[in-house]
């Protein structure tokens, strides 16, 4: 997994070229498509939406991702991949399996339905981000508004609801 | 001079015939003539002047009544009249004026004929008698010269002028009319006449009664005389160019000097508003670099922060799951292959192949080296500390970044609003540069001009002198000649009388202008009670002067109202003496009492100050016409109450027909 070139296509292709576009002629919010895509299976899992692959109107341009880019960034991506695996209850109540899928079958022939999941979250993910940043801007002032009012949402909804500190309290727990 | 009556006849708005009396009665001596504006006022103010000399202001010089011009009908004629009754000199007067209107075939007004004027009067055996019609207007001329009239008989429009006249100076039409008031004009008339500047006085033709014929070296004398007299006369030409030319120049100056005072600040607001630009600039830069730096960190740092939930949320499922990777203590995969591979266990147990033991101890290899997830969750827990720590502050980082953006309207819309501000303060304004350089330039001309003035004065004296030798010398030779001699004679008597009246009337004249000068200031300082005084030079100039005010002493701009004071104080003070004068009986000047019939604007006016001023006036004048708004009527009416004698309204028809009704 994330050796291979990536594809957003249909309404997704879409998408992802508008969160990439310039909004003021000069800035966008999204520099890369990769960035889209490191954070909308995040945005996806955090907001539970899910979608599948489509093909639109069949007007619009598959969008790319080359497979150096996905290389270069395989960590990350590969730590977002275990995140999901490992948090993802309804994929697998059982948190032996869910360890397995995050860390055992990983990149193997097993993991070909979580594969699936997670674009499905990536593509959610893509769609959430276009209504949180996109849909609702008239001008370019709305763009940074609407990032600003998406992650004081994200803030309010999750962040809030833990306490950062025990992060390393945990790490240590979790190292043992 | 008194008002008797006046009646008008088809006189502009005023429609027929109808009359007015003034009051003659020296106790109450205020006709007050009330109306509103457009009523009539100014057209009964006017019709003493076209009664009196035939003009008017106005631009229509039709003065027939609209209404009665319309009714004439084809070939018909109409006539407007006014008659004035007045004492003058304890002489009985009536001046009439006339003027007939015709229409052509068609109704419309022809070219109107000349107007007739007629003085009636009331001789020593009392009966009534016309003047020549030959000589009405000289008769005019001494019972009051159209040019004091307008002193007496004046209108508040005008008023604005006459203050600036008399500040200045600029009239000597007003000194003459203020010296002919005061007594004076027979002195100046004969100082004229003896030896003014016109080439027929007395001295001047004894000059030309010298027989030159005896002495050729006598005309040379006189040629140069002659000579230095043009030249005089050309300097002195030049002096009132000069005056004229300084004061315009020095006017200018001071224009633009208080230009350039009210345009210093200009240059305030443009280094205000450069400030305030700058001020822009950087809010915009910050607002570009504060936009760029919210998307970077979201982009490097946005995905981590959104996943501190679920790194806290994997970090305590691992942590929870501690049996994970516990394993068996050094124990290999080869150690369990091994087992399996000779089918028995450590304790001894059989293990057979796809038995309960077998998949026990193959479930046992994904927990030990090499298979062990170990350390794969290990450097998965480092990264999680690592993004957490790394993502921690990037929500704190976008906010304060958005807030500048954020603010950035509403700074940006303040800094417009005060650019505006000083723009809109700008508009109005000049260059001061360009003031300054038209100041300069007034100033310089003012320079040159003086200049100029003392190098004439320099060149007059040096001719004066010359001129003087030559005097001397025809003199000499002069008194070798009979004939000549006796004119000599003649002439130095006339010198002698034209020095010595001279004297005389200086001596009078000053005299006139110091008590002029007492009484305008007592009757100012009456209506305008506050810290003036007022001055009068030589000229008859009138300045206003800051009483008791340490380190600055001269003239101050002055106000409507004081301007407005300074015409009443002036008007009435001249009135006052001329009335004192004409009580001496004994006085070397002799002088008539005037009325005063004014427009009056006590508009301009507070209220305190129209009570001193409709206190002031019916003490000095002999008699008080005046036209008055409804508003300041009732005000005038108030203060004036007893010395008020008769009482007229104006009643405003319509546009082209007013009629005048007493109260």
């Amino acid at each position: 997994m994330f050796d291979k070139e990536y594809s957003f296509k249909g309404t997704h292709a879409e998408k992802v070229n508008k969160l990439t576009a310039k909004f003021d002629g000069k800035n966008q919010l999204f520099k890369r498509n990769l960035d889209v895509y490191m954070m909308a299976p995040i945005v996806g899992f955090l907001y539970q939406r899910k979608a599948e692959v489509n093909t639109g109107d069949g007007t619009q341009k598959p969008t790319k991702i080359f497979p150096q880019q996905l290389i270069d960034n395989g960590d990350d991506l590969a730590f977002t991949y275990r995140l999901i695996m490992l948090l993802d209850k309804k994929n697998s109540d059982s948190l032996d399996e869910r360890i397995d899928k995050a860390f055992r079958q990983f990149n193997s022939a097993q993991a070909e339905d979580d594969e699936k999941l997670y674009e499905q979250y990536v593509l959610g993910g893509v769609d959430v981000l276009y209504e949180k940043l996109m849909e609702s801007a008239n001008g370019t002032e709305d763009y940074l508004k609407n990032l600003y009012d998406f992650m004081e949402e994200i803030d309010d909804r999750y962040n809030q609801t833990i306490d950062v500190d025990q992060i390393s309290v945990l790490c240590r727990l979790a190292k043992k | 001079m008194l008002l008797k009556s006046m009646s008008l006849t088809n006189f502009r708005q005023f429609n027929g015939t109808q009359s007015v009396n003034f009051s003659v009665d020296p106790e109450k001596n205020v006709t007050v003539i009330m109306g509103e504006n457009g009523s009539g006022k100014t057209t009964l103010a006017q019709a003493f002047t076209w009664c009196l000399y035939g003009d008017t202001d106005f631009d229509d010089q039709v003065v027939l009544n609209k209404v009665v011009a319309q009714n004439i009908g084809p070939n018909g004629e109409a006539s407007v009249q006014v008659k004035i009754a007045m004492v003058h000199l304890g002489v009985d007067y009536i001046m009439t004026r006339e003027q007939k209107y015709t229409t052509d075939s068609t109704g419309n007004l022809k070219r109107p004929n000349n107007t007739v004027f007629k003085i009636q009067y009331k001789n020593k055996d009392g009966q009534q008698d016309f003047v020549k019609e030959s000589e009405v207007d000289l008769r005019m001329k001494e019972i009051l010269p159209k040019e004091l009239a307008k002193y007496f008989f004046f209108d508040g429009e005008r008023i604005g002028n006459m203050s600036k006249e008399i500040r200045k100076g600029k009239s000597k039409e007003f000194a003459d009319a203020v010296k002919s008031l005061l007594g004076l004009s027979a002195f100046t008339e004969a100082l004229d006449h003896l030896g003014g500047k016109s080439s027929n006085t007395v001295i001047k033709s004894y000059e030309k009664d010298y027989s030159s014929k005896s002495d050729s070296k006598i005309a040379q004398l006189r040629d140069e005389i002659a000579r230095y007299d043009s030249r005089l006369d050309q300097i002195e030409k030049r002096f009132a160019e000069i005056d004229n030319e300084e004061d315009i120049a020095n006017e200018k100056a001071k224009e633009y000097e208080i230009k350039i005072a009210e345009n210093r600040d200009s240059e305030k607001y443009a280094q205000e508003r450069a400030k305030l630009k700058n001020k822009i600039t950087s809010l915009e830069q910050s607002k570009v670099s504060s936009t760029a730096g919210v998307i970077d960190t979201f982009n490097r740092k946005g995905a981590s922060w959104m996943a501190t939930k679920m790194i806290h949320d994997a970090l305590k499922e691992l942590a929870d799951a501690d049996k994970i990777d516990t394993g068996i203590p050094d124990i290999h995969a080869r150690t369990i292959q091994f087992l399996i591979n000779r089918k028995k266990c450590l304790c001894g147990a059989p293990i057979e192949f796809g038995g309960p033991a077998y998949t026990e101890l193959n479930k046992v290899l994904d927990y030990i080296p090499p298979k062990s997830i170990g350390t794969l969750i290990g450097q998965f827990v480092r990264e999680c500390e690592l993004k957490s720590k790394g993502a921690a502050d990037a929500f704190d980082d976008i906010s304060n970044k958005f807030s500048v953006v954020s603010e950035f309207d509403a700074d940006y819309a303040e800094l417009s609003n005060q650019i505006e501000t000083i723009d809109k303060k700008l508009e109005g304004m000049l260059n001061v540069g360009e003031l300054q350089k038209k100041y300069t330039f007034y100033n310089g001309e003012v320079k040159k001009l003086r200049l100029e003035r003392n190098r004439l004065s320099e060149e007059k004296g040096a001719i004066e002198t010359k001129r003087e030798r030559c005097e001397t010398s025809i003199n000499e030779l002069v008194l070798q000649d009979e004939n000549n001699k006796r004119i000599a004679r003649f002439k130095a008597y006339a010198t002698y009388m034209y020095k010595y009246l001279f004297s005389v009337y200086k001596e009078k004249e000053s005299e006139v202008r110091e008590q002029l000068e007492k009484t305008v200031n007592s009757i100012f300082k009456e209506i305008y009670n506050g810290g003036f005084s007022l001055k009068l030079d030589e000229k008859y100039n009138v300045q206003i002067q800051v009483d008791d005010f340490d380190g600055y002493v001269g003239d101050v701009e002055t106000s409507t109202a004081q301007s407005i004071s300074v015409i009443f104080a002036f008007i009435a003070g001249v009135i006052k003496m001329a009335r004192e004068n004409n009580s001496d009986e004994n006085s070397m000047l002799m002088t008539e009492a005037y009325p005063l019939v004014m427009d009056a604007p006590l508009s301009a006016f507070d209220k305190t100050r129209i009570k001193t001023v409709c206190e002031a006036l019916p003490k000095v004048a002999e008699q008080v016409i005046i036209f008055i708004k409804d508003t300041d009527g009732e005000i005038a009416e108030e203060n004036m109450g007893s010395k008020v004698g008769m009482r007229y309204l104006f009643d405003k028809k319509n546009e082209f027909e007013t009629e005048l009704i007493g109260r």
